[in-house]
């Protein structure tokens, strides 16, 4: 099989990371439905725990890929080229983005809290997960929008 | 009126015969960095500016200029 150039790679990988992150961000959003869908009981049993758990690690593990755009296993240069000065500026624009997401979602939740019993833990939910899945979308509508031919 | 950069890199890229890729390995970025500075949707540093000029052979003010 041919060896293709660190660049090439690079680009294939940049790509296939710019189809793959929309997929993440949007099925991380829409557990919020499933996790509304099964309320808690208190006192909250081992299936729920495990539940809260995993959301837990599956927000870190999408915190990690915002912060340092996945590739980890890739060799330094081709991780060097994934990670040039376009992709670090449109990740700083996710993030900005990410970070307004959350505290407007945080400023309508603060009214709604006093006609809504809310939770802390429903509370952080719900802005982490519009803050993460905000910042990237906006970071894969970047990186798309970077590798369109033209 | 605002001023943008302007650029001649796709000018100056075709006229040494290299595509986008092969530019790009020359100065040890992205493809995509090399099309995004060529389309006017990146402002590339002083530093990537350079780099490109040495790849191309060009004083740095032939592929780039202030626009407006």
């Amino acid at each position: 099989m041919a060896q293709i150039s660190d660049v090439e790679m690079a680009d294939r990988l940049s790509r296939r990371r710019s189809r793959v992150i929309p997929l993440l961000a949007l099925l991380f959003i829409s557990g919020q439905a499933m996790y509304f869908g099964n309320v808690v009981a208190e006192p909250m049993r081992n299936v729920d725990a495990v539940r809260i758990g995993a959301w837990l690690v599956w927000a870190l593990a999408l915190l990690l890929l915002l912060a340092t755009g996945g590739g980890l296993f890739r060799s330094k240069s081709v991780r060097a080229l994934m990670e040039d000065d376009v992709t670090v500026e449109n990740r700083r624009r996710g993030i900005a983005f990410g970070f307004w997401t959350a505290m407007l979602t945080a400023v309508a939740l603060y009214p709604l809290s006093m006609v809504e019993d809310l939770s802390a833990r429903e509370a952080i939910h719900i802005i982490l997960t519009f803050g993460i899945g905000a910042a990237l979308l906006r970071f894969a509508v970047l990186e798309r929008r970077a590798l369109r031919d033209g | 009126m605002a001023e943008g950069l302007g650029n001649r890199l796709l000018e100056h890229r075709t006229e040494r015969g290299l595509t986008q890729a092969a530019l790009a390995a020359l100065v040890g970025v992205s493809r995509k960095t090399i099309n995004t500075v060529e389309n006017g949707v990146f402002v590339p540093s002083t530093l990537l500016a350079l780099k490109i000029a040495r790849a191309l052979g060009r004083p740095v003010e032939e592929i780039f200029f202030l626009d407006g």
